[in-house]
């Protein structure tokens, strides 16, 4: 048990910098300047008759306006502030520093340049709530779209498009589903730190990403996404402005993403409280921070992708257009170098969230610590050597395709660790059935066959057949939604009262659970069967051969729509009115139950001193 | 998991000590430099892929133009100078190493962007319709573009610790940590500068 005695930090003044501009500066003034900024770049670069040749005169003034969109939103509210301070050697005063804490300025920080950590991780929960709502959204009007042959509720560019943005959106709300609002919320409690490593650059990886939210919302009015989420050059290049959209927010979403990962992982590495060596981190910590810290040589191979896609749209370079020695191989390295470490960017933390839970709700230590570090090190480490698993059928290099299989089919030896690690920690146990250890065997279930679809999908000969298919459709989502999405709902249904003071509603959380996991199996089996049969993915019309598998996937589809509206329910309500959550209302171990809600400023009056691994349930300590 | 509790200011991210917070902004610049190199090494693989793959013999087509391996040279030099000047000024404590840091930058950014402005590779289609050369061409250019992102981000840096340098409001360790810290990314940024260099020497 922890000894720890917490008392708030809100009892001190609270700062009023009254003569600084940090204090006039919010979302508002953001929103007004990123505007301004949209316009000044897009009348600079507006199509003109002089140089009409030169350029693609409308693709260089969207993009730049969308860029610089994001650069006017980050001056107006604020971010920049602190650097230029640097620069002319006025550093921001503890006062000032306070103030961008949010020190006693309640709801008005979440609209702020708010460095507090707690902060940017409701922001990141919200932002992704509402992100995950959009695309799914997205899905049932594909499922819908889908439910009979040649069922055109909508239109066949209408459906492309939602199909991009579907997939972009979901990928992009899924890379930060975990390590977003409980990678910033709860992990720096839980290794005893009192924020982030660098609070300011945590709150410029949150309003950096907001900036692109807007910029792919863009795309609707300008066209739409005609590609997928992969975005395959030459088409990429060869599509209208909407495409630009896509561009701007994998440029923005990049820089994101790079300042998120550096900076959890210098908390980790260099923040961790005073007795918390390696074996002693909490789980989910190290799980998150090996995402992490994946992602971060990872998704510039995919900002390089785009800079030449916009170079390829805007000043007519050749990287993708064989006629001036490009290549559309080529993008497919860069995008895939990137896209199947991205794989595991997004399933790490959701397994990590699981292994956390188990523990605490079976009462029992985790199984073999060191085989889950070895699992999740294991997994990075063959994730950067399988990429052209993608690319099989693309006629590139037929001779790699062989080790490429290898490399591939070697990654389930330490996912099957993890299986372990899960397994071993509840067998013979006698868990404590609450809603996010419902998480934990559905995901045992989903990954379980994810996985092992994963591996027909990596055999060359069987890639062959299955390649493009609503198989590989199938299998993904099993993978990303079954599995990592499931870890995640799963974490919040965990550390909701840490987060919000209340309990979730288990009612409707369990009717919602019941209601996905049951209908996500109809949906996904429903798509394994129509695949096998040769369905191929991404079109809008298929073969009357395939409408009953069609119609129990779009049945399946409703009853997973309907249970995460319950969902989004219950968490709404419960934020508001939900039962009031006691300080530690699982009995778990970890630090963040140790402080109470609303979590102080800095976290700990006192700073922790770590003596014991955090699972020793049943060890009497 | 067992814990005690220790002294008030101990882990407190505004009152650590000087060296600790050094420590820790140097790791988070190495950890981007991670990621710019990650960058860097999409370019020259981009080059070498399509330099070997040749499409359609237009790597550099028939008539097309190059640029000598000098240019590369030139501009990765200051790159180079920066980062020595700047190693031998924090080991000297010498605060004049940031201007001669600031000079190089700018000269540099210059040279680079003169090479930008008049690049030979924009060709004219029948239609009007001006193009880059071939694949050497567009690598060229994005190369040259990251380069000068470089030079843009250094020379933000080195003015920042020439003005600080004058400056006697700042806490002289942790302003130490800091030239320690630019000098992990000027070292970086000489290296990527070389790595451009020896890229587009292979024509």
């Amino acid at each position: 048990m922890t000894t720890l005695h917490n008392t708030s930090t809100h009892s001190r003044p609270i700062p009023n910098p009254s003569k600084s501009l940090i204090t006039k500066l919010n979302m508002g003034t953001g929103l007004v300047v990123g505007v301004i900024f949209a316009f000044a770049a897009y009348y600079a670069f507006r199509p003109n008759a002089d140089t009409a040749g030169f350029y693609n005169q409308q693709n260089k003034a969207l993009l730049a306006a969308m860029l610089f969109w994001s650069v006017g939103f980050l001056i107006g509210i604020g971010a920049f502030i602190g650097p230029f301070r640097w620069l002319i050697g006025k550093d921001l005063t503890a006062e000032e520093q306070l103030y961008l804490a949010g020190d006693g300025q309640g709801v008005k920080r979440y609209f702020k340049y708010c460095t507090d950590h707690k902060v940017v991780g409701i922001q990141y929960l919200v932002g992704v709530m509402a992100m995950l709502a959009v695309g799914g959204g997205m899905a049932m009007m594909i499922r819908t779209s889908l439910a009979v042959p040649g069922g055109h509720f909508i239109g066949a560019s209408v459906y492309n498009s939602l199909v991009g943005m579907h997939g972009i959106t979901m990928i992009v709300a899924m890379i930060i589903v975990a390590t977003g609002p409980f990678g910033n919320y709860i992990m720096p409690i839980m290794i005893g730190a009192r924020d982030m490593a660098f609070p300011r650059l945590n709150a410029l990886s949150w309003w950096v990403l907001f900036t692109a939210i807007p910029v792919l919302c863009s795309a609707w009015f300008l066209g739409g996404i005609p590609t997928g989420w992969t975005a395959y050059a030459p088409l990429s290049v060869q599509a209208g402005p909407g495409m630009n959209a896509f561009v701007a927010t994998i440029l923005i979403f990049a820089v994101s993403t790079a300042v998120a990962g550096m900076n959890v992982t210098s908390t980790v590495v260099a923040m961790r409280a005073k007795g918390m060596k390696w074996n002693r981190v909490p789980i989910f910590v190290v799980g998150a921070t090996m995402s992490v810290a994946l992602a971060i040589p990872a998704f510039p191979t995919f900002m390089l992708a785009m800079v030449q896609t916009a170079t390829d749209r805007v000043f007519n370079t050749g990287f993708y257009d064989a006629n001036v020695g490009g290549s559309g191989w080529l993008y497919a390295h860069l995008f895939w170098i990137m896209g199947h470490p991205e794989v595991y960017v997004i399933l790490l933390p959701g397994i990590a969230i699981l292994m956390e839970i188990a523990p605490v709700f079976v009462r029992k230590p985790l199984f073999s610590y060191n085989a889950a570090i070895m699992g999740f090190a294991g997994i990075a480490g063959l994730s950067v050597l399988v990429w052209a698993h993608h690319m099989y059928i693309s006629g590139w290099t037929p001779t790699l395709n062989g080790p490429f299989m290898v490399t591939t089919e070697m990654i389930s030896v330490p996912t099957g660790l993890l299986f372990l690690v899960m397994l071993g920690t509840i067998w013979r146990g006698k868990p404590w059935m609450k809603l996010p250890m419902l998480g934990l065997f559905a995901v045992i279930w989903n990954l379980l066959i994810g996985g092992i679809t994963g591996i027909y999908l990596s055999d060359v000969p069987a890639d062959n057949y299955l390649h493009g298919s609503m198989f590989v459709t199938a299998h993904f989502h099993y993978t990303l939604m079954g599995a990592a999405l499931t870890g995640a709902v799963a974490g919040l249904a965990y550390w909701f009262p840490k987060m919000t003071g209340r309990m979730l509603n288990e009612p409707a959380g369990y009717t919602a659970f019941w209601f996905t996991q049951i209908g996500f199996q109809v949906l996904f089996l429903g798509m394994f069967i129509a695949g096998a049969e040769g369905q191929p993915r991404r079109v809008v019309s298929f073969a009357a051969m395939y409408k009953y598998s069609n119609m129990i996937s779009t049945g399946g589809a409703y009853l997973v729509g309907i249970g995460f509206i319950i969902l989004l329910w219950a968490v709404i309500h419960s934020w508001r009115k939900g039962d009031i959550a006691p300080q530690n209302p699982w009995g778990a171990k970890t630090l963040e139950w140790t402080v109470p809600y609303p979590v102080p400023l800095e976290n700990f009056d006192e700073a922790p001193i770590i003596t014991s691994d955090p699972y020793g349930y049943g060890k009497g300590n | 998991m067992s814990s005690d509790t220790a002294s008030h200011t101990e882990f407190h991210i505004h009152h650590d000590a000087p060296a600790v917070v050094g420590r820790r902004e140097r790791l988070g610049v190495r950890l981007l430099i991670v990621a710019d190199g990650a960058f860097v090494f999409g370019m020259i693989f981009s080059y070498f892929y399509l330099r070997g793959l040749n499409a359609n013999n237009s790597w550099v087509p028939k008539g097309g133009h190059t640029l000598a391996a000098s240019n590369g040279w030139v501009v990765a030099a200051p790159l180079i100078a920066a980062a020595i000047v700047h190693k031998i000024g924090v080991k000297s404590r010498s605060a004049v190493a940031s201007g001669f840091v600031l000079l190089a930058m700018l000269v540099g950014g210059y040279l680079q962007w003169k090479q930008l402005a008049h690049m030979p590779f924009v060709a004219v289609d029948d239609g009007g319709r001006h193009f880059f050369e071939g694949a050497y061409a567009s690598n060229w250019v994005v190369l040259a573009g990251a380069n000068m992102f470089h030079y843009i981000i250094g020379a933000f840096i080195a003015l920042g610790l020439f003005i600080r340098g004058f400056r006697a409001k700042v806490d002289p360790t942790l302003e130490y940590w800091r030239q320690l810290t630019a000098s992990s990314w000027f070292t970086w940024i000489a290296i990527a500068g070389a790595l451009c260099a020896i890229t587009t020497s292979i024509i």
